[in-house]
């Protein structure tokens, strides 16, 4: 049911995050700021060769060393898998540089990186793969027996009939673009600090985006019941994809407390947080597509293939959702993907921010643009006549009950100036468009896309609502109280949101798939309904009305059109407890879809990016992004508009400077300094235009606003870099040589 | 490694503490005084997570800097920056602007902010930028950060007018 915004109260208005002021005083407490008693120091040795068989580890003087409690060796890691069919520990080869093989744990940091440096180990080098071309090559060894060809997975879909679709086209445009290896980079570094001290109970505090996949993770590595391994996550310092699910470094603390009998941490110190964990892989991405001479657009191809790394950490769910993106934007009649994950000597690459999905449309939003150049067509009349509406059902069948996409490309374009810049700026000066779909959650990790609420409803009139769903930034737990909020007619501040332990918290599957707002949103407004049917009641039987006619506002209930009869809020929590029948209120609900897989609800966004290129340096300067997104409807506008800046500021930071430098499987630039990310001086301005479309089934019309910016902006970056040298750079990151090797070819 | 003793006074209090003498700022804030509101992060002056400022309220990297160097000075940190209990300008205005995201940048980004306008209230769109340099936050883009620190600045203007 659509609410009219004039009928909400508390939706829609600007509200202070709740734990803003904890965060700004230095009170909040984050994994790293966990001292237990008695906690030792953990310190992993990893291989410094991207290939090797381990000949020999002789860790007697680590073990000898004063204030060592614990040594774990390959041999103690047995029987402990990772991932999908990686142990934990190399056993008899290291595969990546980086790849875990020993572990130690002391009193103190020092003590650690010296023992850690004490274990000697032989080894033999091999010789390694580190590319994807060299992977496939016929003479290059297998890296897995069981991955032919060093293909470690494989998946094709089609939908229509591409081939007749390209039969009837007047123009097919078929390119390829590459993009690099990047890392997450939050601010807070790479830790885990696990008690395994008590036999059968594994205690972990932990940055994390899906407590549930973590919990998962470790219970099934130990054998465990999940319930007994306790997630405790206080403030997660950034997710941006990377903390889905636990790490090596999350098994290594368990092993090493289990071992020493104290707790035990191990935090990332600078160039470890790049060769411990890193984002996405390099992607080459193959497109071909077609458009009638009036500019239809008929069909799309895509064949991806993807530097997996040694084993197979997150790709396969990357492949997945690329692939459904070919079909979100565009009316077309058919499209094929292929995506191949392909085995290297690198490290197991994980999500880059944006999921994949981000740089995938990079290539696409690219390949479509020129297309329409191809047929002298202006990319954003091309995108208006092949955009999909409200009503679409695409082709891998997801229908979309609200969609904003058109009003949110012409909106953008209008702010932007399009038509007078477009083909029209000096030289060196450029404008570029990016438009972009994405789902509010996909079910298929597990059957369910299950999240659920608490909500009791104290004497005083405040309440407690517990939920799963971790917030590393994004203000989920303030969109959670200002949903708990509007049902209950109370403000967000009246409500503490209690999450973190999943001991007590009801299940989430996590922040992850953009799906916070639209399933805990739903569990949440399912849980405070119930909460208020039953004060409904308590009031009905008051008022002598029927509770259906209550209405719930500003801490006030009264039947709809008499405020002059209401009772306030405080005062019906309070009877309602302090009564003969003792009545205490909770309300519980949860939120599942409906759907076998995939989504109910699609974000759509599209923005303009004016771009000069410096032609004698080939520095990049963005100007300014011009934003327009459709997020179904802004819970909290301010906190919408700062979700979009820092997508802008991410898509800007991987289109332009962000990338792992990878020479022989080492990463060339592990430190903050040298792997580069835009500064407060280098930031455009962004201009925010917020599309409301009220989707019919998210909580107040609500739709994700996590990565749906992230896609529109790279490729509107490199459309505008396109637009002001006159020809297109098709691998990221544009940096000052690769835009002047352009200019200058 | 034999210890030493400092004395190193904090948000105005003084304490005496026993170190070695390799250990940073960072590390004896964090790791002896137990105040882990200065955080930790890439431990090499890139990111600015642990700035706090320094006897002359500049900023200062507290996990480049030598505890052993801050023998009889004095610092103040983000637990200091409040005013009994209210936020005070920098932080209020960072809320109420929507600069705080995941919040581990936070710290440094007030403390950084704080040895701007603690000497200049009415800074040009230059000094900001200037000053913000030496941050990295990936949540805000920086973008609803400067807003604020434009918005603290009116604040502290309007303050010292009275």
């Amino acid at each position: 049911m659509a609410t009219k915004t004039e009928e909400l109260s508390v939706v829609g208005k600007n509200w202070t995050r709740l734990d803003g002021a904890n965060k700004a005083s230095g009170r909040s407490i984050f994994a790293d700021d966990v001292r237990l008693p008695g906690m030792l120091y953990g310190k992993v040795v990893r291989s410094p060769y991207p290939y090797a068989r381990i000949v020999s580890i002789d860790a007697s003087a680590a073990e000898a060393l004063p204030g060592v409690k614990a040594v774990i060796l390959p041999e103690d890691a047995k029987g402990i898998w990772i991932g999908i069919n990686q142990p934990l520990l190399a056993q008899d080869k290291a595969t990546y540089v980086g790849h875990d093989i020993a572990a130690v744990a002391a009193l103190d940091e020092e003590t650690a990186a010296r023992a850690a440096s004490l274990i000697k180990i032989e080894y033999e080098k091999l010789p390694e793969v580190t590319s994807i071309k060299q992977a496939l090559a016929d003479d290059t060894p297998l890296l897995h027996a069981k991955a032919k060809g060093n293909v470690a997975w494989e998946q094709e879909f089609s939908w229509g009939d591409p081939d007749a679709s390209f039969a009837a086209c007047d123009q097919i445009r078929e390119e390829e673009f590459v993009t690099y290896p990047s890392h997450n980079c939050y601010a807070e570094f790479h830790v885990a600090i696990a008690d395994f001290t008590q036999a059968g109970k594994l205690t972990m505090w932990t940055p994390t985006q899906s407590a549930l996949m973590f919990q998962k993770g470790l219970a099934a590595a130990f054998k465990l019941p999940d319930s007994d391994v306790r997630m405790l996550t206080l403030n997660t310092g950034g997710g941006f994809s990377g903390r889905v699910s636990p790490r090596p470094h999350h098994f290594l603390a368990a092993l090493l407390s289990r071992k020493s009998g104290r707790p035990v941490r191990i935090r990332a110190s600078g160039d470890e947080e790049f060769i411990m964990c890193r984002a996405g892989g390099k992607v080459i991405y193959r497109l071909k597509s077609g458009t009638t001479k009036e500019g239809r657009l008929k069909v799309i191809e895509a064949d991806l293939l993807f530097d997996t790394g040694a084993y197979i950490e997150s790709q396969m769910i990357v492949t997945i959702l690329t692939s459904s993106y070919l079909n979100a934007l565009y009316k077309i009649d058919s499209s094929r993907y292929r995506g191949r994950l392909i085995h290297t000597n690198h490290l197991p690459y994980y999500f880059h921010h944006g999921g994949g999905i981000a740089q995938f449309q990079f290539a696409l939003g690219q390949h479509i643009d020129g297309l329409a150049r191809d047929i002298g067509m202006d990319p954003v009349e091309f995108s208006l006549l092949n955009a999909v509406e409200k009503d679409y059902t695409t082709l891998h069948d997801s229908y979309y009950a609200s969609c904003g996409l058109k009003e949110c490309i012409e909106k953008t374009a209008e702010k932007a100036g399009w038509k007078d810049k477009y083909g029209k700026l000096p030289k060196y000066k450029g404008i570029g468009l990016g438009i972009g779909a994405m789902a509010s959650g996909a079910k298929g990790v597990f059957k369910h896309d299950t999240s659920a609420a608490f909500i009791k409803i104290t004497d005083d009139g405040l309440a407690s609502l517990s939920i799963g769903l971790p917030d590393m930034g994004q203000s989920s737990h303030t969109a959670m109280a200002i949903i708990a909020g509007e049902v209950l007619g109370i403000t967000p501040d009246d409500i503490r949101v209690v999450s973190g332990d999943t001991d007590s918290d009801p299940l989430d599957v996590g922040a992850f798939t953009q799906r916070g707002t639209f399933n805990t949103g739903n569990a949440v407004k399912n849980a405070c309904q119930d909460a208020r049917d039953q004060l409904a009641k308590v009031a009905a039987a008051k008022l002598g009305v029927d509770a259906e006619q209550l209405v719930f506002r500003n801490h006030q209930i009264y039947p709809d059109g008499e405020p002059d009869k209401a009772i306030e809020f405080k005062q019906l929590a309070f009877d309602t407890l302090h009564s003969q029948e003792g009545r205490f209120v909770m309300g519980r609900g949860f939120y599942n879809s409906p759907l076998e897989k995939g989504t109910m609800a699609y974000s759509f966004g599209a923005q303009i990016a004016e771009v000069s290129v410096d032609p004698g340096t080939g520095v990049v300067t963005v100007e300014k992004v011009t934003a327009a997104h459709d997020v179904g409807r802004a819970l909290n506008p301010r906190i919408v508009e700062g979700q979009i800046d820092g997508q802008v500021f991410s898509a800007m930071s991987q289109v332009l400077y962000e990338e792992c430098v990878m020479e022989d499987g080492q990463v060339m630039n592990p430190s903050r300094l040298d792997y580069k990310m835009p500064r407060a001086f280098e930031m455009p301005e962004v201009e925010h235009i917020i599309v409301e479309t009220i989707d019919p089934n998210g909580p107040f019309g609500a739709k994700e606003v996590g990565e749906g910016p992230i896609v529109c902006t790279m490729q509107a970056i490199a459309n505008a870099v396109t637009d002001a040298i006159g020809k297109p750079i098709k691998d990221m990151p544009l940096t000052p040589w690769r835009v002047l090797r352009h200019i200058n070819d | 490694m034999s210890k030493q003793i400092i004395t190193l006074t904090v948000n105005g209090h003084p304490h005496e503490i026993a170190i070695e003498t390799h250990h940073t700022l960072l590390d004896v804030l964090r790791n002896e005084l137990g105040m882990t509101g200065t955080k930790r992060g890439c431990t090499a002056g890139s990111c600015g997570v642990c700035t706090v400022n320094g006897d002359a309220g500049e900023a200062i990297c507290s996990c480049l800097s030598l505890a052993i160097e801050w023998d009889g000075r004095s610092v103040t940190t983000i637990e200091g920056v409040q005013e009994g209990s209210e936020l005070h300008p920098i932080q209020a205005a960072f809320l109420e602007y929507g600069a705080v995201q995941c919040g581990f940048c936070t710290p440094g980004l007030i403390m950084t902010t704080k040895s701007l306008l603690d000497f200049n209230t009415s800074p040009s769109e230059e000094e900001i930028n200037e000053t913000l340099a030496g941050a990295i936050c990936r949540c805000t883009g920086h973008i609803k950060v400067k807003k604020a620190v434009r918005k603290a600045a009116e604040m502290l203007r309007e303050r010292e007018a009275g």
